[in-house]
């Protein structure tokens, strides 16, 4: 028993409130650090454009929705899916480097979970993988309801995600709704790691209605 | 050389940290940890930042951490600042993260002139203590590429600002820097936290 106690030690712990603190200062940390990329970027395309390397960037789109008062000085190609989601630039850079983390955590948790073990073949076995054991290492239960179209869409509903059940916002609950999508874009991310580092490509989009509920749209590709 | 109060800390932080109601997975905190520094470094392309936004991170999050510690623990003020490295090694960083420092109390410095403070002073600006980490839960699977380390990054400087804004709260104004890690290809991973100045108790405004 020992040797197996050496091999797959129990993993250490920390106190949850600290892991809280840390998660809401990660989120403050990269708004401002996406901000700083944003801008050294757009400081760089200028001085191509002046330089006369590039064309000049184009003028806002007026058509874009955007759900917050902010403007965006430019509307750059790449971020172009952000402004149909409703999202600005700022904050859909944040969405992306929190679930590029996300992707990293869920890749090196899968592969730990699953060291011993040989590879899903079935789809349906890694599903039920991540809505098990990589649900409970990351947030101390199981998937309350998984739902699937058996074509290759996967729903996975959780009735008090763990890292949304603390979040409360004096300014009110659509305040506390709109701070809720942003964490869960890490655990998005966290799930799509996972699959991609057990061989599966996974599109995975977070959706929160009403807390502390979230569910996970998984989507594979067509024939799993 | 365990002295009774030293023995007396080790064994509240034992007791704090097994009370903790709610503990998680530190690996998840390691590896989401690692994953902001390499996302940092891409963003500012400059190590002094980044150790200063790191430091920055743990400052506002020390600041809240304290209040839930003084909850927690019960402790009074500390009668002088070796007092103080004693319960930030042994009950502090034990009840959040289930280490335990070594701590090494650096010598006072000579009195200085005598103090105009109108309340007394339990140690001279300047005093001083080292933290000594035989294991950081931040550093486990990490390995930093040669040009961080020429860069000059300090891995965990999160540490160091933790340390800062939890002990700016209850009034005493500290700098707390790495001296080496272990990570740098140093013997050890250490923190100096040194005394600034005692704060003032700010006095509410209206007041007179």
């Amino acid at each position: 028993m020992s040797l197996n106690a050496l091999a797959d030690p129990p993993p250490a712990l920390m106190d949850a409130a600290a892991m809280d603190y840390f998660t809401i200062e990660l989120v403050n940390t990269l708004r401002e650090s996406s901000a700083v990329a944003i801008a050294r970027t757009k400081k760089i395309e200028q001085e191509m454009a002046d330089a006369g390397l590039l064309p000049p960037p184009a003028p806002p789109s007026t058509a874009a929705k955007r759900d917050s008062a902010r403007d965006s000085m430019t509307s750059t190609p790449k971020l172009e899916s952000s402004s149909k989601q409703g999202l600005s630039d700022e904050e859909e850079a944040l969405r992306q480097r929190l679930e590029a983390i996300g992707m990293h955590v869920g890749a090196n948790t899968a592969e730990r979970l699953c060291h011993d073990r040989a590879l899903f073949t079935d789809t349906l076995d890694a599903i039920k993988f991540i809505c098990k054991e990589l649900w409970v290492a990351c947030w101390d239960k199981q998937v309350d309801n998984l739902r699937t179209n058996h074509r290759g869409v996967y729903v996975l509903q959780d009735n008090t995600f763990k890292p949304v059940t603390r979040i409360s916002s004096w300014e009110g609950r659509q305040d506390a709704l709109r701070r809720a999508r942003i964490y869960v874009a890490m655990s998005g991310g966290i799930i799509r790691g996972a699959l991609a580092r057990l061989g599966f490509q996974a599109a995975v989009v977070p959706e929160i209605s009403s807390l502390p509920q979230c569910t996970f749209q998984v989507k594979l590709p067509k024939g799993s | 050389m365990a002295t009774p109060a030293a023995k007396q800390y080790k064994t509240l932080g034992e007791e704090i940290w097994k009370g903790r109601a709610e503990k998680t997975n530190a690996e998840l905190f390691a590896l989401t940890y690692g994953a902001l520094v390499v996302q940092l470094i891409q963003d500012y392309e400059d190590y002094e930042e980044v150790n200063k936004q790191l430091e920055k991170m743990g400052y506002n999050i020390g600041t809240r951490l304290i209040e839930d510690f003084l909850a927690r623990s019960n402790l009074g003020r500390c009668a002088d600042f070796r007092e103080v490295g004693e319960v930030v090694a042994k009950v502090g960083f034990k009840s959040f993260l289930n280490i335990s420092p070594t701590v090494t109390h650096g010598g006072q410095p000579p009195a200085a002139s005598p103090t105009r403070a109108s309340t007394p002073q339990p140690a001279a600006p300047g005093s001083s203590f080292t933290l000594t980490f035989d294991e950081n839960p931040l550093a486990e699977f990490v390995e930093l590429p040669e040009e961080a380390l020429e860069g000059g990054l300090w891995f965990s400087n999160i540490y160091c600002g933790v340390i800062r804004g939890a002990l700016e709260m209850v009034q005493m104004q500290v700098q707390a820097t790495f001296i080496s890690d272990v990570l740098r290809g140093d013997e050890s991973t250490e923190i100096r936290v040194t005394l600034s100045k005692y704060l003032e108790e700010e006095v509410p405004v209206g007041d007179d």
